[in-house]
């Protein structure tokens, strides 16, 4: 058995699989795996994969150009999950390999993305899921407050990979504004100028100090909002259990409403 | 009526939001609209929720009243004029500086608009048209808009306004006319009705011309919805659904919303509710209403005259799939869309799951719990492969008391009240007393046709 490990990111993945492809082992003897290995195991031979660009690109071409842009778009957004691997469930790299193989096999890979019955489809269905979900709820949950300069800031700590995905939402929703939006977890920040595209940097070039100088205004909307979110409850009906389950606590410290009640 | 001058805005908001609180309507779906480069918003069909109140329920929308001084008095409504409440009212300016600020910060998906009547109907809409008009003009505000056509209002500024909105909804408040004219008799069927009709031909020209010009402005994108009272009065489950149903078949309406009813004034001609509002009663009815709008079932399938009322034990569609018997076992490998869907535990995206899944393989009931079907109820009444996965029987008690002896399926409201097994058809229990209704109920919808 030969395990490929390789990087927990699209690059590093697809790296992988090309590298799998490549080094004519048999498909039977190859596992890949995100991350760091705790455990070794005996008549293994551990393969690690170093990220590259241009093999990336590779694999990424065949999917488009084989498959289509839809089965690119859901290996990418289970490339994307925070969930790597458990002790139940299949690595999220190994799903992918061995999606991308079921899809060569039969060509089309549509059809391949429906045969939930397949472990590592259904494992790709899931990841996927997973990234979506997570997605939406940082549209949803996100909040920006104005800092001193006029500029709109917002800290977030999602489990999967989705500052893009959510940065180009508010840059069609917001596009007179400037605004920042801090991915804590991956140490990401998405930057936006007014009337133009976003752009991703590294955490380190983040202000800290700026960040948590509000602006005059700020105050004063946040608790109008707090006013509205208090009054706007119905009493008789009071069902917290149902709240927590519509809007986990995992989410509350990022925002101002319930960032209070932790 | 107590009246204070120069309120702060923070007391305006407290006092006009307690006022629109239980207006529940609030969702932001049904028309998707890319950002215009120049002002502030988009819109997603799906719709966001943006927070979740202490109540569970979501909060998508400003949900506030333009004014809560008004010249009727609905006897449900706290904002009547008999009750001595705070009044305040907005100005179009205050609004229009609150939503544009929310949304800004990500508060909100937009702004729900409602107003007490203050003066006359029409200076009311012409207030709500003014506040529109400067949100969407002077701020280009591009985002959801949800208003209130108000009843008894001039065709021609609910018209104007509906330009402005993307989701209009005049609210039928009371199930049948008779319960209207008592509770609320300033408002009639006609002048709920007649808006109401005039927005579904609107949006239907609307789309007519939306083929031939593709610019053209777009009245009311996302649809109307409308929202009733739930237990302010002794109208059956059967004459709600039946109403519900006839607003979606002959008035294209996009939701009808169910309000359980909350006791805030003390007018003797309303229930006294000592055990809280209705609130499982109205879980049954969204259950229903899912079950009319996704799951082609009709309401005379789920309720009849004999039996008025939910069960309030068992979801609708079990109740009925337990009725129904001969319909059952069903085949996941080869039933069709429309069956899969009659099976509880399954939903339409199992269904479409599942439908998808059976192309490449034979599905097991593994593979069915992967895809998201609710086994523990679904088990009694399909087959994989022609086999059943315990050994089950087909019997109306046999399943219905396994059923309920999940103890998680029983609703927390009847477990927490001391609730004993029964058996499913004890009506006493159910408190269905059967009273001739059909006849209350044709004379309702003939006026609704």
């Amino acid at each position: 058995m030969y395990v490929f490990i390789c990087e927990n990111s699209l690059e590093g993945i697809l790296t992988g699989v090309y590298d799998a492809c490549a080094s004519r082992l048999g498909h039977r003897n190859i596992r890949l795996y995100t991350g760091e290995l705790h455990n070794y195991e005996l008549f293994t031979e551990y393969i690690s994969v170093t990220p590259s660009e241009k093999k990336a690109k590779k694999v990424i071409d065949t999917l488009i150009s084989r498959f289509g842009r839809q089965f690119y778009e859901s290996i990418y957004q289970a490339a994307m999950s925070g969930e790597t691997h458990s002790v139940d469930k299949m690595d999220k790299a190994d799903a992918i390999y061995e999606t991308i193989l079921l899809a060569l096999a039969s060509g089309d890979g549509q059809k391949v993305l429906l045969s939930l019955g397949e472990p590592c489809v259904y494992r790709i269905f899931e990841l996927c899921r997973s990234t979506n979900r997570e997605a939406c709820r940082h549209l949803e949950f996100l909040r920006f407050s104005e800092l001193e300069n006029g500029v709109l800031f917002a800290e977030i700590h999602p489990k999967a990979y989705v500052l893009p995905y959510i940065s180009e939402h508010f840059t069609d929703r917001l596009p007179q504004e400037n605004f920042m939006i801090y991915d804590a977890t991956h140490q990401v920040v998405s930057v936006h100028k007014a009337s133009k595209g976003f752009i991703l940097i590294t955490a380190s070039e983040l202000d800290v100090d700026n960040i948590k100088r509000h602006s005059e205004q700020e105050s004063e909307y946040r608790k109008l909002w707090l006013t509205f979110f208090d009054h706007i409850a119905i009493d008789a009906r009071r069902n917290p259990k149902l709240q927590k389950q519509l809007m986990p606590k995992r989410y509350w410290a990022d925002t101002p409403e319930l960032a209070r009640f932790l | 009526m107590r009246i204070e001058q120069n309120k702060s805005l923070a007391t305006k908001l407290e006092i006009l939001t307690d006022a629109a609180k239980y207006d529940v309507a609030c969702t932001s779906s049904g028309v998707n609209r890319k950002g215009n480069g120049i002002g502030m918003g988009n819109s997603r069909a799906p719709g966001l929720c943006h927070a979740f109140s202490a109540d569970g329920r979501c909060i998508s929308l400003l949900n506030i009243l333009l004014t809560n001084e008004c010249i009727f008095n609905c006897a449900y409504c706290q904002n009547s004029c008999d009750c001595d409440v705070p009044r305040a009212s907005f100005t179009p300016d205050e609004v229009c500086k609150l939503t544009m600020e929310f949304y800004r910060r990500n508060y909100i998906e937009g702004l729900f608009l409602s107003s007490g009547i203050q003066i006359s109907p029409n200076y009311t809409m012409e207030q709500i048209y003014q506040t529109l008009k400067q949100l969407r003009d002077i701020h280009h505000f591009n985002g959801y808009i949800h208003v209130k056509a108000i009843p008894g209002a001039d065709p021609a500024l609910i018209e104007k306004t509906g330009f402005l909105a993307d989701r209009m909804s005049i609210n039928l408040e009371l199930p049948t006319a008779g319960s209207l004219k008592k509770l609320a008799p300033y408002k009639s069927r006609h002048t709920i009705l007649s808006p109401m009709r005039q927005i579904q031909s609107g949006i239907v020209q609307n789309k007519n011309e939306l083929t031939v010009y593709k610019n053209a402005p777009k009245f009311v994108p996302a649809g109307q919805s409308t929202q009733m009272i739930i237990g302010a009065t002794p109208e059956s489950d059967f004459q709600i659904m039946s109403v519900a149903d006839a607003l979606y078949q002959n008035f294209g309406l996009k939701r009808v919303f169910y309000s359980a009813f909350v006791q805030v004034s003390s007018s003797p001609l309303l229930p006294a509710l000592p055990g809280g509002p209705p609130l499982l009663r109205e879980h049954r009815l969204y259950q229903a209403d899912w079950l009319l709008r996704y799951y082609g079932f009709s309401v005379n399938e789920l309720l009849s005259d004999e039996r008025p009322d939910f069960n309030l034990y068992l979801d609708p569609k079990c109740d009925w799939a337990l009725r129904h018997l001969e319909c059952f076992p069903v085949e996941v490998n080869c039933a069709d869309y429309r069956t899969l869907l009659r099976v509880p535990g399954i939903g339409y995206k199992s269904a479409q799951r599942i439908i998808s899944a059976r192309r490449t393989a034979t599905l097991t009931f593994s593979d069915l719990k992967k895809i998201g079907v609710v086994l523990k109820r679904a088990l009694y009444f399909i087959t994989c492969s022609g086999k059943m996965m315990y050994k089950t029987r087909l019997e109306e008690n046999y399943i219905c008391s396994n059923l309920i002896a999940d103890r998680q399926q029983i609703p927390k409201d009847l477990r927490n009240s001391g609730y004993q097994q029964i058996s499913l058809f004890d009506s006493s229990t159910l408190g269905a007393a059967a009273i001739p209704q059909e006849s209350i109920i044709q004379a309702e919808l003939s006026s609704m046709r």
